[in-house]
């Protein structure tokens, strides 16, 4: 896997760059297939809502860019063959069982944050959406220090005693993954993606927090639903979020 | 990327086109995807719609009487976003931000000029920023969302006329 490029896709190397998803917006227009661009360093790497990415070299950042014939909604469930892909990569560098995925495409290592992923997707009112970013940031080699008020201690594939490897040669398994995800996705459908998140969840059956951007609604993690929505059993009974930060 | 939707895909990319046709006030849209050589998917829909009633119609003898409902339903309706020819509708589920991050500029705000595909919010559903582009150029006459409200399928969203 780790040394084949996924047939289909193209690839750009920047050795530097403001941030790989300001990149893929930019570039979208000239695209003609799926492509990932890479960068070596990141000047202003970014989050979600603003938050900074910091960038350290030897950390892979990497954006993939396509144009899915996919409505808003489905291009939203993305986000799902990404943490997936993002699971069976890093799977080859560490010990799998010390890998989970948090809703809905945090990939936790020893319960620590390991990567960070960031979708963008634009539509004017179409059926479709007229393309979709996918940003991954992945601490192969260092983690960042801690920001005040994140329950999620960073750490990296390195750190927690996995192999080392470079951006690169990651950035090769991470596309293959990905694109086997794509393939599952057509062949098997959501389904089959679901299933597969559904079997790394963490704390499936337990109690978690979602936060919300009006409130905080905490219960029984029960399970995602067909379309991706994390489902909870709360003591006013089940809900069903479509966006929120998940802690516990 | 091309690619075969699966059966979920297709019942989304069903109901985008049911959303449309409600949107534009259509009656019958057909739609057919190709997905290979042998391969295609053909939807038609279509909607049933109420026959207006001709309030000139009436017979000429009570025609004092007969219209006095009529005005007054009138109003509402042209106030009403759900059918007001100009509104943008949500087409996801979601939450709604109203600029590009916290503490910068809302991306519009009401009286402002718009071209065709500018930013107008965000939604954002399972971590994917989703920017709604404006369909056309015009001005905002209504933001009809707060920031981090939640919205559904065809929540109006703003009104650009």
């Amino acid at each position: 896997m780790t040394g084949y490029w996924p047939k289909g896709y193209d690839r750009i190397i920047l050795d530097e760059v403001d941030s790989t998803m300001s990149e893929a917006a930019r570039r979208v227009a000239l695209i003609d297939r799926p492509t990932w661009i890479m960068a070596r360093r990141q000047t202003e790497g970014r989050g979600r809502r603003g938050r900074v990415w910091a960038d350290t070299p030897g950390n892979l950042s990497a954006t993939l860019v396509f144009r899915p014939a996919a409505t808003p909604a489905e291009a939203a469930r993305r986000s799902f063959l990404a943490a997936n892909a993002l699971f069976e990569a890093l799977s080859l560098y560490v010990d799998r069982s010390k890998l989970a995925c948090k809703w809905p495409n945090d990939v936790l290592l020893n319960e620590g944050k390991v990567a960070g992923i960031l979708l963008e997707s634009a539509g004017r009112g179409g059926a479709f959406v007229d393309y979709l970013s996918i940003g991954f940031g992945v601490n192969l080699r260092h983690a960042p220090p801690p920001a005040p008020g994140t329950p999620f201690t960073p750490v990296s594939v390195l750190g927690e005693g996995g192999e080392a490897v470079a951006p690169e040669v990651f950035l090769t398994t991470l596309a293959g993954a990905y694109a086997t995800q794509e393939a599952k996705l057509e062949l098997l459908g959501f389904a089959r993606i679901r299933e597969d998140w559904l079997r790394h969840a963490a704390r499936l059956g337990e109690e978690i927090t979602a936060r919300t951007g009006t409130e905080a609604v905490s219960g029984i993690f029960d399970t995602i639903d067909e379309e991706g929505n994390l489902v909870l059993i709360t003591g006013t009974g089940r809900r069903t979020i479509a966006a929120a930060d998940v802690y516990f | 990327m091309t690619e075969k939707p699966s059966h979920d895909s297709d019942v989304s990319f069903i109901r985008a086109l049911a959303e449309l046709l409600r949107e534009n006030e259509l009656t019958e849209l057909e739609v057919m995807r190709e997905y290979g050589d042998d391969d295609s998917l053909n939807v038609r829909i279509s909607r049933q719609t109420q026959i207006v009633q001709q309030v000139a119609a009436a017979p000429v003898a009570h025609q004092v009487a007969m219209p006095a409902a009529a005005p007054a339903a009138a109003p509402a309706a042209a106030a009403d976003p759900e059918s007001h020819p100009g509104t943008v509708k949500s087409q996801m589920v979601g939450t709604v931000y109203l600029q590009a991050e916290p503490g910068k500029p809302a991306f519009v705000s009401v009286g402002q000029t718009v071209a065709e595909g500018d930013t107008l919010l965000i939604i954002e559903a399972m971590k994917t920023m989703n920017q709604i582009a404006s369909p056309r150029a015009g001005t905002v006459k209504r933001i009809l969302v707060g920031d981090s409200q939640p919205v559904e399928y065809g929540t109006p969203l703003v009104i650009i006329e």
